[in-house]
């Protein structure tokens, strides 16, 4: 068809538009609000993903970890028996292959205070290095970081309102009575104290904008207190003194040591129904060589005196889970609370403590001897607001590493193995992915409504312009003109339609960008960690190629929509279109 | 030269299980410049006849040749360019676009077949003009009396000049006098262009205009008189 005769046939169509203007109308606002949803949920999605991506970064691991093969097969459990030694060494390789660094030894225990217990996972840092990694060690929302080298913790700040330690921001009357003022000893520090609580805000107060509002409290609620806004640092740091001094920030860590080592001796039974069925032909032949059984009782001991055979032996044995291959010794370690931390990114605020590595290498720590579970990698200088690409891939940190080694004849250890944060972070893969499904069906669902409407709109349309079709056939117009006609018209809703849907969802999404939503109360509710890692405010990120599919897509659709009504009219013959009525 | 032959033309309908002949074998044929009426009673198949040479629909049986060459040969696309530009259609209903102006209805023939806007704009006023409507070319259809539209309606047909215009009681939505000022305007136009016309009507007057008559009666030619 030639231009003039299109954009006649474009004229018509945008023409018959007018003719049935409140389906036109409905239709186009179907078609708008859908647009509109899909861009405002695609941006909150990918603004929830942007942020959660980078803050895994910047406040949990940096871009990817080095671990022993064996723990990470196994770190859901925590294996902190799969440690390894030399974190130093690497660390140097690390810097001179241009990746800060820091390691960590993660171990699980009991943390005691006077008040409570809480089950807790303790990262031992080396305070230096995971202040130059890490972005949560600034949110330490009062007191300060541990130092190197004292036992001294920071937890969570949901440990820390668990435990009664800390400054609580909205302790109950008797709480406040009892372990607030009651710490205090002079008379001036109670004074002190009571200047710094009163009554809570009350709800009267004007929300801040966009604010998903608290639940009703229950009725018989004891009162509470709460710390007044606007208190300094320097007060927050006496009454931490104050508090402290009543040993309200002392604690007990309970923790047990499992370490890999062959036992000296094995009981018959379990020698030989446990150990053994587990182990391959080689394997077997390989510990029997190690232990020899007592003629008197049966039981296996442990008969070799060479180290590398016995060590081979316990690798075995540690291959296959058996549980005689890990000693578990109980470990008691005093300790105080100096900080509490409460940054971005929920991970770090959960039932999480932090105590220096250094602190923990003897028998009164962990007997660590320089071993660590892990070490966290970021690029040296990279950007926080970065979320790690492929410079910082696994791939890319060991080739990197390498070079380094291999310029000093070295290679990089063979039980060891560098794995990137995706690696680490399911439960925030799994929620991201989760809800990426269930928008889409949401959408889909959306999009399908609006399809209905269209479909219904053009069928309508085109039904009731049978007589015109025939016409039109009459007149010498092909079957191809017709379709294109009618679907130039559909397509014009759609693509009307979009327009103003992406006007809509882009005007929500400004907002959306620029301020976000606080739902500080309802994250409270979840008790803060719901996959995600982002706290209490929520922003969208602009997504420029999806708002463009989404016009595109909507105006595709729309025009589809009339091409099953149109085949309908065009399988008529010309007569019977001019006869109909 | 023969602008249409049909032979034995046949056409069925089926209607709830029977079958209607509307046609049973009309053999005919219409030389260039002919100004033909079909008559008949209702139902005696004009309508039918007009449609099946205006390749509106396919014969049951028998054939048609329009400009010597057999329709039955051709694709669907074909015969939409064939009707494009050879055939010009007036029917009683008029049958405008309705969101359309008298002066872009007129022209989207003209624009079909690939004419210039402005050319084609040119042509449509000139027939517009022709028909006396030289004033009323930004009206729509509803805007016009049925008199008026259908002028319209034949100064679409005549503008792109086709050898053959097929006009299925043009009149009969038209008080006399307007009957016959339309008659009038189609036989000017077979005079001065030696356009080819073939219209239905059972009216007597109508038929008067005609300069050949054809009588069917129940799908059957009845009698043909020339005068
Ligand atoms: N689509 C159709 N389905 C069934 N029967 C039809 C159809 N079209 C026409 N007929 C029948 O075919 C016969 C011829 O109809 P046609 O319309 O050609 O008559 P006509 O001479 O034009 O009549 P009128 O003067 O009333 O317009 C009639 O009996 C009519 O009922
Ligand atoms: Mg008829």
């Amino acid at each position: 068809m030639n231009a003039a005769a299109f954009r006649d046939v474009a004229g018509m169509a945008l023409r018959n538009l007018g003719r049935h203007r409140v389906k036109t109308v409905i239709t186009t606002a179907a078609v708008a609000i859908s647009a509109a949803l899909y861009i405002f949920m695609d941006g909150w999605i990918l603004g929830m993903n942007l942020e959660s991506r980078r803050n895994i970064a910047a406040y949990e691991m940096g871009a990817a970890k080095i671990q022993t093969k064996a723990y990470f097969d196994k770190k859901d459990e925590l294996p902190m028996y799969e440690n390894f030694p030399g974190w130093e060494t690497l660390a140097r390789d690390l810097a001179k292959a241009g990746f800060d660094s820091a390691p960590r030894f993660t171990f699980t225990g009991t943390l005691y205070s006077r008040a409570g217990t809480a089950p807790l996972v303790f990262n031992a840092v080396d305070p230096e290095s995971e202040r130059r990694l890490l972005r949560y060690v600034p949110y330490v929302e009062s007191g300060r970081f541990p130092r190197d080298g004292a036992l001294e913790l920071a937890v969570g700040s949901l440990a820390a309102e668990k435990l009664r330690v800390g400054i609580p921001d909205r302790p109950t009357r008797s709480e406040y009575e009892a372990e607030i003022l009651g710490a205090a000893a002079t008379e001036e520090d109670r004074a002190f104290v009571r200047s710094l609580y009163g009554p809570p805000r009350t709800s009267k107060e004007p929300r801040k904008p966009f604010s998903v509002p608290d639940k009703a409290a229950p009725a018989f609620e004891e009162e509470k207190l709460a710390l007044k806004e606007g208190v300094s640092g320097e007060e927050r740091e006496r009454l931490w003194r104050i508090l402290a001094a009543s040993g309200r920030m002392d604690v007990r860590i309970s923790t047990v040591i499992d370490v890999k080592a062959a036992p000296d001796s094995i009981r018959k039974n379990k020698f030989e129904q446990e150990l053994l069925p587990s182990l391959d032909a080689g394997a077997q032949a390989l510990v029997r060589s190690a232990y020899e059984p007592d003629p008197a009782t049966g039981d296996y001991y442990l008969a070799s005196a060479d180290d590398a055979l016995t060590s081979r032996v316990l690798e075995t044995m540690v291959a296959a889970d058996y549980p005689g291959a890990i000693r578990h010794i109980n470990q008691l370690i005093d300790a105080v609370v100096v900080g509490v931390v409460n940054s971005p990114n929920p991970k770090t605020n959960g039932s999480v403590g932090y105590i220096p590595l250094s602190a923990l290498q003897d028998e009164a720590g962990l007997m660590l001897g320089g071993a660590v579970t892990e070490i966290l990698i970021r690029k040296a200088g990279a950007d926080d607001a970065e979320i790690p690409g492929s410079a910082e891939s696994p791939a890319a940190i060991r080739a990197a590493l390498d070079r380094v080694l291999a310029a000093d004849g070295r290679t990089f250890p063979d039980n060891l193995d560098v794995r990137g944060w995706k690696d680490y972070s399911a439960d925030y893969l799994a929620a991201s992915a989760g809800d990426e499904v269930s928008t889409r069906v949401m959408i889909l669902f959306l999009f399908v409504l609006s399809f209905i409407g269209i479909s219904n709109t053009m069928l309508m349309a085109i039904l009731e312009r049978t007589k015109e079709t025939g016409m039109l056939r009459a007149l010498g117009m092909t079957d191809g003109q017709v379709l294109l006609a009618y679907t130039l018209e559909a397509g014009l809703i759609g693509a009307i339609g979009s327009a103003i849907g992406i006007l809509l969802g882009c005007l929500i999404n400004i907002p959306m960008v620029a301020y976000g939503i606080d739902y500080s109360a309802a994250a409270r509710e979840m008790g803060g960690d719901f996959g995600y890692r982002i706290v209490a405010l929520f922003r969208s990120a602009w997504n420029p190629p999806v708002i463009a599919a989404t016009g595109v897509v909507a105006t595709v659709l729309s025009a589809v929509a009339a091409i099953p009504p149109t085949l309908r009219a065009l399988r008529m013959p010309v007569t019977e279109s001019l006869r109909f009525e | 030269m023969t602008v249409v032959e049909t032979s034995d033309l046949t056409k069925d309908y089926a209607l709830n299980g029977i079958t209607v002949n509307a046609l049973r074998g009309v053999s005919l044929s219409f030389q260039a410049g002919e100004f033909a009426a079909v008559a008949g009673p209702s139902g005696s198949g004009k309508s039918t006849f007009l449609h099946l040479v205006g390749c509106l629909d396919v014969p049951t049986a028998g054939s048609i040749a329009v400009g010597g060459i057999d329709v039955a040969a051709l694709s669907r696309k074909e015969l939409a360019l064939l009707r494009r530009r050879s055939i010009g259609f007036i029917f009683q209903a008029y049958n405008l676009i309705p969101v359309l102006t008298s002066l872009e209805n007129v022209s989207l023939p003209l624009v079909l077949l690939g004419h210039g806007k402005a050319e084609a704009r040119e042509m449509a006023e000139r027939a517009l003009a022709e028909v006396g409507l030289g004033d009323m070319t930004g009206r729509r259809p509803k805007e016009m009396s049925g008199g008026q539209q259908q002028r319209v309606a034949i100064a679409r047909a005549l503008v792109k000049k086709p050898a053959l215009i097929l006009a299925d009681e043009p009149t009969a939505n038209l008080d006399s006098k307007t009957g016959r000022e339309v008659l009038e305007i189609m036989l000017g136009l077979n005079r001065s262009e030696g356009t080819t016309f073939i219209f239905s009507t059972h009216d007597r007057m109508v038929m008067d205009f005609a300069r050949r008559l054809v009588e069917l009666r129940d799908g059957r030619i009845e009698s043909e008189t020339l005068r």
